[in-house]
C-alpha cells in the first residue's frame, strides 16, 4: 500500500467536497418548489452581490430561510456523526459502535424531554423557548458522558470494554425513563418527543445554534484528530500501542470525551438519526483504508454527503409529507450494513 | 507522515469548510433581512396560547394545520380564504381538494411558504411547537388555538376565530345555531336519567376518556356520563375495573354506521369482555367519528349519541330536527374499516390526540 502524503490526503478530500458540493446543488433544487440551475446560480451571485432584493420572495424564503439551514445543519450533523462514530469504533475496538453505544442519545432524549416539561411551566420569551430543547438536549447527554465515563473507570483509567457495559447499561436505564416520562407526564408538548426520539432535520434551528454547531465540531473533530496516528497504533492493541509511545490513557480520554461532544450536539438538534454514524466510516474504509489520518476527515466528508442525500430523499419521496431522516437512514442502513457484513464474511 | 498530521491537526481544511459554512449562513442572513415593500393593514390579536400575534385586517390566504380548524372555516363559510391543509383534512370532502401542506406534526414548511399565507392556523394539542416558531422566523403569522376542555368552549372558540378572520357575523350565527340545537336537546332530555356509558378510545390497550376532556363533556350534553372518573385526559383502564363498574352503554367511533354492528361484534369477541352486561346486552352507541374533533360538527355528534341513548326522548317528534347531512361523512369520501378508525384513534392517544382532532 502507497504511503499517505499530504497531496494524496488533500486530493481525496477535494473529491469529497466536491462530490458533496454537487450534492448540496442537487438538493438545494429539489423540493416543493422546483428551482431551476440557472435560477439557482443566478440568485446565488445576486445574493453574493448583495441584490438580493431583485431575488423573489418564493425563493429568498424557501431556497435561503428553509432549505439552505436545514442542508448545512445535515452537514455539520452527518460529519459529526460520522467521526464520532470512527472515534468510537476505534477506542472501544469494536466495529459495531456507533454514537449512540455509550447512551449518549438516550441521555439527550431525557434531557430534551425534562426542557418540555419546564418549558411548559415558564413563559419565557420565543427566542429562548426555541433554544430550551437543545440546551436541555445536550446538558442530558454531557450527563449520560459524565455518568458513563465514571463507571467506565477501573483504577482511575478508561477501560475499553467496562466503558461498553456501562453505556450499554445507562442506556437501557435511560429509554426506560423516556417511556417511563412519555406515559405519565404526556403533556401536549410532548408530542414531537416521538418524532424527535426518530431523527429529524425539518425542525429550523435558529441561526446563532448553527454557528455554536461547527464550532464545536471543529474544536472536538480537531482534538480527534491530534490522536489519529495514535488510533492507528491502538489498533494493533493496547499493549503494543503503548510499548510505540502511545500515551493510551490520554488518547482514551481525549477520544472518549470529544466524540462524546460530537454526539451530543448532533443530538440536541437533530434527535437520533441512526445508521450513519456506523456505516459512513465503514463504507470510508473500504474505499480509503483504516488510515485514521485519512478515515476521520473522509467520515466527515462521507457523513455529510449520507445524511443530506438522506434528508432530501426524506421532504421529496412522500411530498407533500415528510419523513424522519431518521427512517431513511435506517432503511438504507440496515440492508447496507447486511450487504458489508456478508462481505466480510466471504 | 508526522507532516500530514501535524498540517492537518491546525486544519486548514477544516477551517475552510467552516469558512465556506459560515459565509453561506450570512448569506442567507442577509437574504432575509429586507422586508415587505408594502404591508397590509394589520391589527394585533391574542390568541389562546396567550401570544400577541399580528395579522392582517381579513386574512385572506388562510392556511389550515388541523382538521378541527379546516372544518370550523368551512362551517363559518369562509373555504373560499382556504388556501391549503393537511392531508388529515377529509371534511367535508371538498376539503380533501384544496392544496396539502402534508401532514399535522410534520407539515412541509416549503409547501407552506410557496402558497403565500397571511395566516396560518394552529392547534396546540396536535400541531407542534416547534411548527409555530418557524412560521415565525419566517415572517409568517399563525393564530393558535388551545385543547378546548367542554362544547362550549369549541363554540366559543369558533366564534373567536370567526373575529380573528374578519367574519364576526358568520362566527355569532353559527355560534347561535349551535346553542339552539343544544338547547332544543337538553329540553328533550331533561326527563331522563343519564346512562352510564364507556367511551372507548381504543381497546388493546383499553383507553378511555377522564373528565376533562370535551369528549366527557360529549357525554354529558348527549345525556350520558362516563363511568371513568379520571383526572388523566386519555385514561388506560384495567378491564376488572370495568366489569366492576358495569356500564349501560359502550359507546365508540365509528365512520360509518354499517360498520359499526362488525365493531361491536370484534370487541364482543375479545376475551374476557362478555363478562359485561353491556356487551350481553348488546347495548352500544356508535357514533360519528366527528366526536373526535373539537370543530362544529360535535353538535350533530352529540344530536346522534342521545337519539341512540334515549331513543324514548325522540319517539314524539321525528320531523323537526332531522340529523343534518354532514352528521355521516359523505359517501364519497373513500370508506374506512373499524381498524382504521380505530388506528387513528391509538394514534391519537399515543401522540396525543395526533390524528383524531
Amino acid at each position: 500500500m502507497r504511503p499517505l502524503t499530504l497531496g494524496r490526503l488533500l486530493f481525496r478530500c477535494g473529491i469529497l467536497a466536491a462530490l458533496l458540493f454537487v450534492v448540496v446543488v442537487v438538493a438545494l433544487k429539489m423540493g416543493a418548489v422546483q428551482v431551476s440551475l440557472y435560477g439557482l446560480g443566478r440568485d446565488l451571485i445576486r445574493v453574493l452581490l448583495r441584490q438580493s432584493s431583485a431575488i423573489s420572495t418564493d425563493y429568498g424564503m424557501i431556497v435561503l430561510d428553509i432549505r439552505l439551514p436545514r442542508i448545512l445543519l445535515g452537514i455539520v450533523v452527518g460529519a459529526s456523526l460520522s467521526v464520532a462514530g470512527a472515534s468510537f469504533q476505534a477506542l472501544l475496538r469494536n466495529p459495531l459502535a456507533d454514537p449512540y453505544v455509550l447512551g449518549v442519545s438516550s441521555g439527550a432524549a431525557v434531557g430534551a424531554i425534562v426542557a418540555l416539561i419546564i418549558e411548559n411551566h415558564l413563559a419565557l420569551s420565543p427566542e429562548l423557548a426555541g433554544l430550551i430543547t437543545p440546551i436541555g438536549a445536550f446538558f442530558g447527554a454531557a450527563l449520560t458522558i459524565a455518568a458513563v465515563f465514571f463507571l467506565g473507570r477501573r483504577d482511575g483509567h478508561i477501560d475499553s470494554s467496562t466503558l461498553l457495559l456501562g453505556g450499554i447499561i445507562t442506556a437501557s436505564f435511560l429509554s426506560a425513563i423516556i417511556m417511563f416520562l412519555m406515559n405519565t407526564l404526556a403533556g401536549s408538548n410532548l408530542r414531537g418527543t416521538v418524532f424527535w426520539l426518530m431523527g429529524d432535520l425539518s425542525t429550523p434551528q435558529p441561526r446563532s445554534l448553527l454557528y455554536f454547531l461547527s464550532f464545536g465540531f471543529l474544536v472536538a473533530a480537531g482534538a480527534i484528530y491530534t490522536t489519529a496516528s495514535d488510533l492507528n497504533l491502538l489498533l494493533a492493541g493496547e499493549k503494543e500501542a503503548m510499548h510505540l509511545g502511545v500515551d493510551v490513557p490520554r488518547v482514551r480520554i481525549v477520544v472518549y470525551l470529544a466524540a462524546s461532544i460530537l454526539t451530543g450536539l448532533a443530538v440536541s438538534v437533530s434527535g437520533a438519526i441512526g445508521y450513519v454514524g456506523l456505516l459512513v466510516p465503514h463504507v470510508m474504509r473500504l474505499i480509503f483504508g483504516a488510515d485514521h489520518r485519512m478515515l476521520l476527515p473522509a467520515s466527515a466528508l462521507g457523513g455529510a454527503i449520507a445524511i443530506v442525500i438522506a434528508d432530501t430523499l426524506a421532504r421529496t419521496i412522500v411530498a407533500p409529507s415528510e419523513l424522519p431522516v431518521g427512517a431513511m437512514t435506517a432503511m438504507a442502513g440496515a440492508p447496507l450494513f447486511i450487504y458489508l457484513l456478508r462481505r466480510r464474511l466471504t | 507522515m508526522q507532516r500530514v498530521n501535524s498540517i492537518f491537526t491546525s486544519g486548514p481544511a477544516a477551517l475552510l469548510l467552516a469558512f465556506l459554512l459560515l459565509g453561506a449562513l450570512d448569506v442567507s442572513a442577509q437574504a432575509t433581512s429586507p422586508g415587505p415593500p408594502s404591508q397590509p393593514a394589520t391589527r394585533e390579536v391574542v390568541d389562546e396560547m396567550g401570544r400577541t400575534v399580528r395579522i392582517p385586517l381579513s386574512p385572506s390566504r388562510i392556511v389550515s394545520l388541523a382538521p378541527s380548524l379546516t372544518e370550523t372555516i368551512y362551517a363559518l363559510g369562509l373555504q373560499d380564504r382556504l388556501v391549503g391543509d393537511t392531508d388529515f383534512c377529509d371534511y367535508p370532502v371538498e376539503a380533501q381538494k384544496k392544496p396539502k401542506i402534508g401532514g399535522i406534526i410534520n407539515p412541509n414548511l416549503e409547501e407552506i411558504a410557496s402558497l403565500h399565507p397571511d395566516l396560518v392556523l394552529v392547534t396546540k394539542s396536535i400541531n407542534r411547537l416547534a411548527t409555530v416558531r418557524a412560521l415565525d422566523t419566517l415572517g409568517i403569522p399563525s393564530y393558535a388555538t388551545t385543547d378546548p376542555h367542554s362544547v362550549a368552549e369549541i363554540i366559543s372558540s369558533a366564534q373567536k376565530l370567526a373575529d380573528v378572520l374578519g367574519a364576526s357575523e358568520a362566527g355569532k350565527s353559527l355560534g347561535e345555531e349551535l346553542q339552539s340545537r343544544l338547547a332544543a336537546l337538553q329540553a328533550k332530555l331533561a326527563a331522563v336519567p343519564p346512562q352510564r356509558v364507556l367511551f372507548i378510545v381504543w381497546t388493546e390497550p383499553l383507553i378511555s376518556t377522564g373528565q376533562h376532556t370535551f369528549i366527557a363533556d360529549v357525554l354529558r350534553k348527549a345525556g350520558a356520563v362516563s363511568i371513568v372518573e379520571s383526572s388523566q385526559d386519555w385514561p388506560q383502564m384495567s378491564l376488572e375495573e370495568v366489569v366492576r363498574l358495569q356500564p349501560d352503554y359502550l359507546v365508540f367511533a365509528s365512520s360509518h354506521s354499517e360498520s359499526a354492528a362488525r365493531d361491536f361484534d370484534a370487541l364482543a369477541a375479545r376475551p374476557g369482555w362478555r363478562i359485561l352486561d353491556a356487551v350481553r346486552n348488546r347495548h352500544y352507541a356508535a357514533i360519528s367519528d366527528a366526536v373526535n374533533r373539537p370543530a362544529p360538527r360535535i353538535v350533530s355528534a352529540i344530536e346522534e349519541l342521545a337519539r341512540h341513548l334515549h331513543p324514548e326522548a325522540f319517539q314524539d317528534s321525528p320531523g323537526p330536527d332531522k340529523e343534518p347531512a354532514p352528521a355521516n361523512p359523505a359517501p364519497s369520501s373513500p370508506p374506512r374499516s373499524a381498524i382504521s378508525s380505530f388506528s387513528r384513534t391509538i394514534c391519537a392517544r399515543s401522540t396525543e390526540s395526533l390524528c383524531a382532532h
